[in-house]
C-alpha cells in the first residue's frame, strides 16, 4: 500500500519482556508523567532509557478513568449528550455528534436537513479549534527553540478563543455545549451569527502564515521534526489508528468522504494526506485540514438550509425515550479519527450498554513502536504529534 | 545560515504582536461581555402576578444528569396572590458545585420558571457556599442578568414548523382558548378541556390522558399556574404544555401524544425566535410530540 514500508526499520515486538533486553539490569527506568504537562491529560509511560536512548516503553493509561461507560447505562438517552461532553474535551462537538447519530439510526429518525447541515458547520468549526489547540501545544512540546517556544501556543490559544465566542454565542456554552439531542439540535443559529462566523474565519486565515512561520516553515522545527516518529501505514492500520495519524502515513481515508454522514455528501471534502509517518507530516496534514476546514465552514455556511432544527420527536417528554432493543454502530471523522459509539438497547429508557471508540486511544497504542530508538526529548514530540485526548482515551 | 534566517523570521513575527491591541482584559475590573445564551447561573422566576412560578413538577429534578437539584413537594396550598389552590415546591436546591450546566432543566420546565443567567456565583471558600437555596434562587432573578433561554422558548425553536392548514371542528374553540388562556391552558389537565378533542373524535385517548393528568398534578394548580405563562408565551407553546407537564411517570406515551391531538390549531409568531431559521409559524397539535419512538 505504501512505499515506506521499505523504508522503516524492521518491526520488534515492543512488548518483549524487559529481561530480554536488559538481563544485566542496566538499563534506566524513568516515570514520564503522570502529570508531565505534553501529556494532555494524565497518562504515564514507563522509560528505559539507555543513555539518552529509549529501548523499550510502556504507556500506562486509566489515570482519567471516570466510568463514563458504566455511567451512561445508568442514565436516560437524553441525558447522555452532556455526559459525553467531557470525553474528548478538546472537541466536544464531535463527541455529542457520535453519540446522538447513534441513537438517531438505532430509532430511524431523520435529522432536518438544517440540523445536518449546522453539526457539520459545528464539526468544521470544532476542528479548527481543535487543530489550533494541537498546534500550540506541539509547539511548546517541541520547547524553546520556537520563538519562545509558547508564543505559538499563545497564538494558537488566541485564535480558538474565536472559535470559542462562536460556539458561545449559538448554545451558551464556550465548552460542553449539549447542543445536539436525538433527533437534531437544541438551539439555532442566532440572527448575525454568519458574519461574526466569517470575520473569526478571516482572522484565522490571516493569522495562520505567522503560525507556519514559526512551525512548518521553520527550519528550526523540521529539524526536530523530520524522520522522528515513523508510523508506517500498514501498521497504522493494524493498530487502528484513524484520523490525521494515518493520513499522515500515506493512507487515504477519511469517513466524511468515505462514508459521508451530516451534509458531507453535499459538500466536497478534500483530504489531505502526507507520506512521511513522521512528526512533520502530521503537521503538515493537520495543517492543511485546518485550511480545508475554513473553507467548509465557508462552505456551509453559504449553503445553510433554512428550516427546522429538530425533528422534534423526543423533546417534549425527554425521560421516557427508549430505544428499541437491537444495536447500532456509528463511527464519524472527528478531528483526531473516527470516532465510534456502539450502543446496546434492551427497550428500556437506558444504554444496557454503550461503548465508545476513541480514536486517541489507538493512536497511543502506537507508542511503544515509535518510541525504540528514539531519545527522550523526541518522546515528547512524539506523544505530542499523536494529539491523544487522554479524558477519551481513559473516559 | 538557515536557522538564523528563520529564527529571526520568528522574532520578527512575534515583534509585530507587540503593535496590536491586547486580545485579554483585566478580568476583575473589567469584565468580558458575556453571549446572550451564556449559561453561567441559575434563578428562579416569580410569575407576573407576583406568584411564585414554579409547581414544584419534579421535572427538573428527573431529568438532571448529575441530580443536583433537590425538590421538597409538590405541596398544595392556597396562593397568597390569587388566592387559588395550587401546588407549590416547598423547597428547592441546586448545588452549583456538581452542576453541568447542560440546560436540560430549563428546557423542560413547563413553566418557565427554572432560567439560567449569565453572571457566575462569585468564587466561594467553601462547597456550602456554592448550594443554591430557593431564596437565592429568587434572589438572582433580580440580581442577575437573565440568560436568553427558558423552556417555552427552547421549545418553540426545536419545534418543526408545520404547514398551518384549515383548523377543523376546533376553530372556534380554538379563538375561546386564545382569549382565555385559563382554559385553553391545560387541554389534558383541566377536565372541561377535554371537550375539544371528544368532539374531534380521540375522546378515549384524550380523557385517558387527562385522568392520568388529573391523578398526578391535579386540576387546581394546573390554570392559574398556565394562565399568566399565557400571557407571555405564544399560543404554540400553551398547546405543547400539557405534554410536558402532565404525568410524572405515565405509563405509555401514546395516550400523551394524541392528547394535543384535539387542541385547536393556532398560528402564533415566535416571540423569542431570534434565529435565522425560518420561523415555525404554528403549533404542531396534531403531530404527537412526545410519542414513543
Amino acid at each position: 500500500m505504501t512505499p515506506l514500508a521499505a523504508t522503516v526499520r524492521p518491526r520488534v515486538n515492543p512488548y518483549l519482556s524487559i529481561d530480554a533486553l536488559d538481563p544485566e539490569a542496566e538499563l534506566m527506568l524513568l516515570h514520564f508523567g503522570p502529570q508531565h504537562p505534553s501529556t494532555h491529560g494524565v497518562f504515564r509511560m514507563d522509560l528505559f532509557l539507555d543513555g539518552e536512548r529509549i529501548v523499550k516503553a510502556v504507556p500506562h493509561c486509566g489515570y482519567l478513568h471516570r466510568a463514563v461507560e458504566k455511567l451512561c447505562e445508568k442514565l436516560a438517552y437524553v441525558q447522555l449528550p452532556p455526559i459525553v461532553d467531557k470525553n474528548d474535551y478538546v472537541a466536544p462537538m464531535t463527541n455529542e455528534q457520535a453519540l446522538v447519530m447513534a441513537f438517531e439510526a438505532m430509532l430511524k429518525l431523520e435529522v432536518p436537513r438544517r440540523a445536518r447541515w449546522m453539526r457539520a458547520l459545528f464539526a468544521e468549526l470544532q476542528r479548527v479549534a481543535s487543530h489550533l489547540l494541537w498546534l500550540g501545544t506541539f509547539s511548546l512540546d517541541l520547547g524553546g527553540a520556537l520563538g519562545g517556544g509558547s508564543t505559538v501556543f499563545i497564538y494558537c490559544f488566541r485564535e480558538r478563543e474565536l472559535v470559542l465566542d462562536l460556539f458561545e454565542a449559538v448554545t451558551g456554552a464556550r465548552f460542553h455545549y449539549n447542543t445536539h439531542s436525538i433527533g437534531g439540535n437544541r438551539h439555532d443559529l442566532p440572527a448575525g451569527w454568519g458574519a461574526k462566523v466569517k470575520a473569526a474565519l478571516d482572522t484565522i486565515e490571516a493569522r495562520l502564515p505567522e503560525y507556519l512561520a514559526m512551525t512548518l516553515h521553520n527550519h528550526l522545527f523540521e529539524q526536530r521534526t523530520r524522520g522522528v516518529g515513523v508510523l508506517d501505514g500498514e501498521l497504522a492500520l493494524e493498530l487502528g489508528v484513524t484520523g490525521p495519524n494515518l493520513r499522515a502515513s500515506g493512507v487515504d481515508h477519511d469517513l466524511r468522504r468515505d462514508a459521508p454522514f451530516h451534509a458531507y455528501d453535499e459538500v466536497k471534502v478534500n483530504v489531505a494526506t502526507a507520506r512521511g509517518g513522521d512528526c512533520y507530516a502530521r503537521t503538515e496534514v493537520r495543517v492543511a485540514e485546518l485550511v480545508e476546514s475554513l473553507r467548509l465552514c465557508r462552505a456551509l455556511l453559504d449553503g445553510m438550509p433554512e428550516g427546522p432544527i429538530n425533528s422534534g420527536k423526543p423533546t417534549k417528554l425527554p425521560v421516557q425515550t427508549k430505544l428499541p432493543a437491537g444495536q447500532q454502530y456509528v463511527g464519524i471523522e472527528t478531528p483526531r479519527g473516527e470516532l465510534g459509539t456502539w450502543v446496546i438497547a434492551d427497550g428500556s429508557q437506558h444504554p444496557y450498554r454503550l461503548k465508545l471508540r476513541p480514536p486517541s486511544l489507538h493512536a497511543l497504542s502506537a507508542l511503544p513502536y515509535l518510541l525504540p530508538g528514539q531519545t527522550v526529548s523526541d518522546a515528547i514530540a512524539i506523544l505530542g504529534s499523536l494529539d491523544p485526548i487522554m479524558g477519551e482515551v481513559d473516559r | 545560515m538557515r536557522h538564523f534566517l528563520d529564527a529571526f523570521r520568528s522574532i520578527a513575527t512575534a515583534a509585530r504582536s507587540f503593535a496590536r491591541p491586547p486580545t485579554t482584559v483585566q478580568f476583575p475590573h473589567e469584565v468580558r461581555e458575556r453571549a446572550e445564551r451564556y449559561r453561567a447561573s441559575f434563578a428562579l422566576l416569580h410569575e407576573a402576578d407576583g406568584d411564585e412560578a414554579c409547581i414544584g413538577c419534579l421535572q427538573c429534578e428527573r431529568i438532571c444528569p448529575s441530580k443536583v437539584i433537590a425538590i421538597k413537594g409538590p405541596a398544595k396550598r392556597d396562593s397568597p396572590i390569587s388566592g387559588k389552590k395550587r401546588s407549590y415546591a416547598d423547597d428547592f436546591t441546586l448545588d452549583l458545585s456538581a452542576c453541568i450546566f447542560c440546560e436540560l432543566c430549563v428546557q423542560v420546565c413547563p413553566t418557565d420558571a427554572i432560567v439560567m443567567t449569565r453572571e457566575q456565583e462569585p468564587p466561594a471558600y467553601g462547597r456550602e457556599a456554592l448550594v443554591l437555596t430557593m431564596a437565592k434562587l429568587y434572589e438572582n432573578e433580580k440580581a442577575k442578568t437573565r440568560a436568553w433561554g427558558d423552556g417555552t422558548k427552547l421549545m418553540e425553536m426545536q419545534t418543526p414548523p408545520k404547514p398551518p392548514k384549515p383548523a377543523p371542528a376546533g376553530a372556534p374553540v380554538a379563538a375561546t382558548s386564545v382569549a382565555s388562556p385559563s382554559v385553553g391552558a391545560a387541554p389534558a389537565i383541566e377536565p372541561t378541556s377535554a371537550k375539544p378533542s371528544e368532539a374531534l373524535g380521540v375522546a378515549s385517548v384524550g380523557s385517558t390522558s387527562a385522568g392520568a393528568a388529573t391523578s398526578t398534578s391535579g386540576p387546581g394548580p394546573a390554570p392559574e399556574a398556565m394562565a399568566s405563562h399565557a400571557a407571555n408565551s405564544g399560543a404554540a407553546a400553551l398547546l405543547n404544555e400539557p405534554v410536558t407537564r402532565t404525568p410524572v411517570e405515565p405509563p405509555e406515551a401514546a395516550p400523551l401524544a394524541a392528547a394535543p391531538a384535539g387542541s385547536p390549531k393556532v398560528a402564533a409568531p415566535q416571540p423569542g425566535d431570534e434565529a435565522g431559521a425560518a420561523a415555525p409559524a404554528g403549533a404542531s397539535p396534531t403531530k404527537p410530540e412526545g410519542g414513543t419512538p
